[in-house]
């Protein structure tokens, strides 16, 4: 077993229990909201150190710096399409050239360092998440190294993820956010009100995968075959 | 003792027939300041690479280097990462951190050195760079020239023994570029470090060099003192002999006895020295050839072919370019960059406008294209307002423009594809479209590098892949901004060739840049723009008589005898008629 | 105004603003609430002046209406019935309060977190992830540089491509996202390729090596152990209060909260000291000032 799987199991059998039960025995009100923003922080840990005990060498680094600043500045490329963000195509597009670990470490990396240049607030944490779950999710999904993924494919992942893990997630944190006490008919009001939002996000993704995802991924390869980029890892 | 011995050193790139370094024998001393020069793809750079073992790029290896005694490859990680200090030609890419203090420090955070030692380096480096004022800035807000000082500065903090440059001060501005290499000068002097450079800018950096080293074609062709390897390369006949400082070229092209000169101060002494010596230079006071100079000036503007007299003919015709008046400012309440700035380019003319950082050189040509518009003034492109035109007409068989950096154009796998790319929203049919392809493929020379990607060119080679580009737009008028920065003499020579043959049919051609050289070998036209207006404009050698400072350095050699001799040429050929009269 | 506390060593830093954002968020008792309400906004308009006023009034007045008004809508528990909506469903006492109070946590929230944005600024994360995730931290700092540094080139490409007749601000959106899109792909292959060369500067100055150490130009001060103590002391006292039950409020099915004694008036006292750390300290080095000032 990986070093990776022992963490995760850790977690999932462990400290998440703990955490909720610990959340419902001594929080009151707010137990929702804090159960729910600890399990996510948990859920980045085990990236985080991973990380940190192999010891990443200095093209790697930098390939996993470079996508995630390309998908915070890519916004000023769109700076007259406002509500076109391609934070989540290129995100996508990492996982797939980098492998699921970048993808996570791009993904979260792009949404902590946007929010330095638009202000962070209690929604980091989540859009932390998202991000990274969509970019580790594409690297999983789309393993196969000897093949690039068709186009189609590419985006109705794009599209579903965008729509369902972010939108998901996000209005759900909002919620928690917002109003102390969970509800139903809160959560349903908050998805219906964001639904046109998360709709126009997901089309943009779909777009950008569309017509991005092939050529940004031979750029990808090119830098990867040209400078030996990431070793293949066995 | 060396601190670097060579032997036999061959190296060539996977996939590559020719070896692109052959049989390298080189001793580098301790202390020693080498220059290492030679044109693009000479294997200058991959023999710099090679003094850095984790540089080096894959390939096959044959000789030895020796690193103070040990074999290169054998001396510890952490040594050669103290002791080989590496900077290169781009200080954006180079620089990792995002404060300055910390890029400072980052080399000495791998090698693991704890915080009271790191803290006391960093404030050596920033007191002796100068850096205090800007030592917690964030790395976006310094300029060019900071940046690459910063990037010698946490180079220099590791305290190598060693330090090894590739085209340092290419993509500086002549200012910041004689600053960087004072600097370098200065670290050699008072730190003894030893200094191995490669750069384009002979004229500034061989007055400070012990020793050049010339390559072509992976080997080293003359290796010695500036003055002897320039004598070698003389007699060699060498292409690279173009490049060496005007007063080596004056000399040897006058056939001197006298010791060469290398300076523009020695080279006036020289002048001076040679003409008495053929007994013909008046023999008088300062104040005497000065008068005397003034008349000679006189008939040689008499004899030139006056630039202007074609000209003035089309005059009347509607100019290319016209600036009238023009007040221009970014921010509403932020200071004028452009203050009444006035100047026309006549059809078909070479104009160049110099100036130095923040005299609103770029402003300018913004303007031009329309991106900016003043807020007083009129901008006229043939006699229409840039920014009042629809860019599709304005860049389509009107204006175009060469920018700064070539790879801001570049989308496509390959050369070829990129041209094509660019005419996928025209109108011609697929014949036509091929033939406008092939006739610019063959005006910029492109026919070796269709299929190559964009980025693997040189930089001269991207540039005229960027110009193919523009020009199948078929402008009528071509800007270019700073076109010759990061080239070397060469590839000038083939920009300028380029220019000419535009000119030739009938393209306006207007440039700004910092090169004084370049502007005065092959413009009509010159300008100087400072704080925002043009200071003084005129033909080329009018311009240049008229300025004591910004001009040419063979013209500051030869100015007191003959006030329009700008070029290296113009000097010799008035030496020659002065010796034989 | 400049600002002392942005001055202290990040881990306060860190610490305050740990400690206020869960208080904040866990406290529901009127008085802690208005506590931190009045302490967060003070902060952020010292922090950030006129700018914090637009702040304030445009942004989180008509965001705390809306929170307020958000959960007597949906919830309708309680026993004091003010009235019926249309739908038949009772607003109630309790359930607006309710609202008013997570209204005013969400708002704090979002206050305390603007202040934060001002005094942690990007060095102090890059130094508190190098304590404990060195190569993360590093990856914060190369993005921090290379953001800035593709917004200012994707501003080149855009002027480039304009003068081939590529312009992004005209025609419709399919066009202008067309261009977009070339902008963006030009911009990726810059930073990619750009981007080796950082990674050769990296290696070649002896990143990889083992043992690599983590340095920062901040400094422990006596000023910060006093600090230190002074936060850990309120804490201890705001977190014994909260273990009593002091700073609890029941809502539902009516409002229940503890009595107002000597005990909790040390609990709210600790808590207002500790919200409003950052102006005590502000008004402490102003006096310190002037009166060396005024003694010179």
């Amino acid at each position: 077993m990986s070093r990776r799987t022992l963490w995760s199991a850790a977690i999932i059998l462990v400290i998440i229990p703990a955490t909720i039960w610990a959340g419902i025995y001594l929080l009151n009100d707010r137990r929702y909201y804090f159960v729910s923003l600890l399990i996510i922080l948990y859920t980045m840990i085990p990236f985080a150190l991973i990380f940190e005990r192999r010891k990443p060498q200095a093209r790697e680094l930098i390939a996993i710096a470079v996508m995630a600043s390309l998908a915070v500045a890519g916004r000023a490329a769109f700076f007259m399409l406002p509500q076109f963000k391609p934070v989540t195509a290129i995100v996508i597009i990492a996982g797939v050239s980098l492998g699921a670990e970048a993808g996570f470490l791009v993904g979260a990396l792009a949404g902590f360092v946007s929010n330095f240049f638009f202000g962070q607030g209690p929604w980091t944490p989540w859009q932390m998440f998202c991000f990274g779950l969509i970019g580790f999710l594409a690297g999983l999904i789309f393993r196969r190294r000897d093949k690039l993924p068709t186009r189609s494919v590419l985006c109705v992942f794009g599209g579903l993820a965008t729509l369902v893990i972010y939108g998901g997630i996000i209005n759900f944190g909002s919620h928690l956010m917002f109003s102390p006490q969970f509800s139903w008919e809160i959560l349903a009001t908050v998805y219906i009100s964001g639904f046109w939002f998360d709709l126009v996000h997901a089309a943009a993704t779909v777009f950008f995968l569309l017509v991005l995802a092939r050529p940004m991924l031979e750029k990808l390869e090119r830098v990867k075959t040209k400078y030996g980029l990431i070793q293949e890892k066995s | 003792m060396a601190i670097y011995r060579i032997r036999e050193l061959s190296f060539s790139f996977p996939e590559q027939g020719a070896p692109a370094l052959a049989h390298i024998d080189l001793n580098i001393m301790t202390g020693e300041f080498l220059t290492l020069c030679g044109r693009s793809g000479s294997g200058k750079s991959t023999l710099l690479r090679q003094l850095k073992p984790v540089l080096t790029p894959h390939g096959r290896r044959e000789g030895e280097i020796l690193y103070a005694g040990e074999p290169l490859a054998s001396v510890d990680a952490r040594r050669q990462a103290a002791e080989i200090g590496f900077v290169q030609q781009s200080a954006d890419n180079s620089v990792v951190t995002d404060k300055v203090w910390h890029e400072l420090a980052f080399g000495l955070e791998s090698l693991g050195i704890d915080q009271q030692t790191i803290r006391l380096r960093v404030a050596e480096m920033a007191s002796f760079f100068g850096i205090q004022h800007w030592f917690h800035a964030a790395v976006s807000e310094l300029s060019g020239g900071q940046r690459q000082l910063l990037q010698l500065a946490s180079v220099m903090a590791m305290q190598p023994s060693v330090l090894i440059l590739d085209e340092p001060t290419s993509q500086l501005d002549p200012i910041a570029a004689l600053d960087f290499l004072g600097t370098l000068a200065r670290i050699n002097r008072e730190l003894g470090t030893t200094i191995i450079l490669t750069e384009h800018r002979l004229e500034e950096v061989l007055p400070i060099t012990d020793r050049l080293v010339v390559m072509e074609h992976g080997r080293i062709v003359a290796d010695g003192a500036p003055l002897k390897a320039a004598e070698e390369l003389r007699r060699l006949q060498h292409p690279m002999f173009r490049a060496m400082p005007s007063a080596v070229r004056i000399h040897a092209g006058v056939g001197s006895k006298l010791v060469t000169p290398l300076t523009v101060r020695d080279g006036r002494g020289w002048l001076l020295a040679h003409l008495a010596e053929e007994q013909v230079a008046p023999a008088g006071s300062g104040q005497h050839e000065g008068a005397s100079s003034q008349t000679r000036s006189e008939t040689a503007a008499a004899r030139d072919v006056n630039p202007d007299a074609g000209v003035v003919a089309k005059q009347a015709l509607v100019p290319a370019l016209r600036f009238r008046d023009v007040w221009f400012r970014y921010e509403k309440h932020g200071a004028d960059v452009l203050k009444r700035l006035s100047f026309d380019v006549q059809p078909g003319q070479l104009y160049a406008i110099l100036g130095g950082n923040g005299a609103g050189k770029s402003t300018t040509l913004s303007l031009a294209a329309g991106l900016l518009r003043p807020y007083r003034g009129q901008v006229r492109v043939e006699g229409r307002d840039p920014a009042k035109v629809r860019p599709k007409e304005l860049f389509h068989g009107g204006l175009a423009v060469l920018p700064q950096q070539p790879q801001t154009l570049f989308v496509q796998k390959t050369v070829a594809l990129e041209l094509t790319d660019m005419l996928r929203d025209s109108k011609l049919d697929e014949q036509a479209r091929q033939d406008r392809i092939q006739e610019v493929i063959a005006f910029a020379e492109l026919e070796d590098l269709l299929d190559q990607h964009p980025y693997d060119l040189s930089g001269g080679e991207q540039q005229r892949a960027a110009l193919a580009k523009v020009l199948l737009l078929e402008p009528k008028i071509l800007l270019l901004d700073e076109p010759t920065k990061g080239l070397d003499a060469f590839f000038k020579e083939k920009l300028a060739d380029l220019l000419r043959r535009l000119q030739a049919k009938g393209v306006t051609v207007v440039l700004v840049s910092h090169d004084i050289e370049f502007c005065a070998s092959y413009a009509d036209r010159c300008a100087l723009c400072f704080d925002g207006a043009m200071i003084a404009e005129g033909a080329v050698r009018e311009f240049f008589a008229g300025s004591s400072f910004y001009t040419t350095a063979a013209n500051r050699i030869a100015r007191d005898l003959w006030r329009e001799a700008v070029s290296v040429e113009d000097v010799i050929r008035h030496c020659q008629e002065e010796t034989t009269r | 105004m400049r600002d002392h506390f942005s001055s202290s060593h990040p881990l306060i830093q860190a610490i305050y603003f740990v400690a206020v954002l869960i208080f904040s968020m866990l406290f529901m008792h009127p008085v802690f609430q208005l506590l931190a309400l009045t302490a967060a906004a003070a902060y952020v308009l010292l922090l950030k002046g006129r700018r914090a006023v637009r702040f304030l009034l445009l942004g989180m007045v008509p965001l705390l209406l809306l929170a307020a008004v958000l959960n007597p809508a949906f919830n309708h528990a309680g026993v004091t019935i003010l009235f019926y909506l249309r739908s038949g469903n009772p607003v109630t006492l309790e359930s607006l309060l309710y609202g008013v109070a997570a209204a005013c946590t969400f708002v704090t929230v979002i206050i305390w977190f603007s202040c934060l944005h001002v005094v942690m600024t990007s060095d102090k994360w890059v130094y508190l992830l190098g304590r404990i995730l060195p190569a993360l931290s590093l990856l914060l700092t190369m993005s921090l540089r290379f953001v800035p540094r593709y917004v200012e080139q994707a501003k080149r490409i855009s002027a480039a491509q304009r003068c081939i007749g590529r312009d992004v601000t005209q025609g419709n959106w399919l066009v202008r996202a067309r261009n977009g899109m070339t902008i963006l792909s030009i911009l990726t292959t810059w930073a990619l390729e750009n981007a080796m060369e950082t990674a050769d500067s990296m290696k070649a100055r002896g990143y990889g090596l083992p043992g690599r150490t983590s340095f920062s130009l901040f400094r422990w001060g006596t000023r910060d152990s006093r600090l230190l103590l002074t936060l850990l002391l309120l804490l201890g006292i705001v977190g014994l209060g909260a273990a009593a039950g002091e700073n609890t409020i029941r809502f539902f099915p009516s409002i229940l909260y503890p009595d107002i004694t000597w005990r909790s008036m040390t609990v709210y006292t600790a808590y207002g000291l500790l919200c409003s750390l950052p102006l005590l300290l502000n008004g402490w080095e102003e006096w310190r000032w002037r009166s060396t000032v005024s003694a010179s």
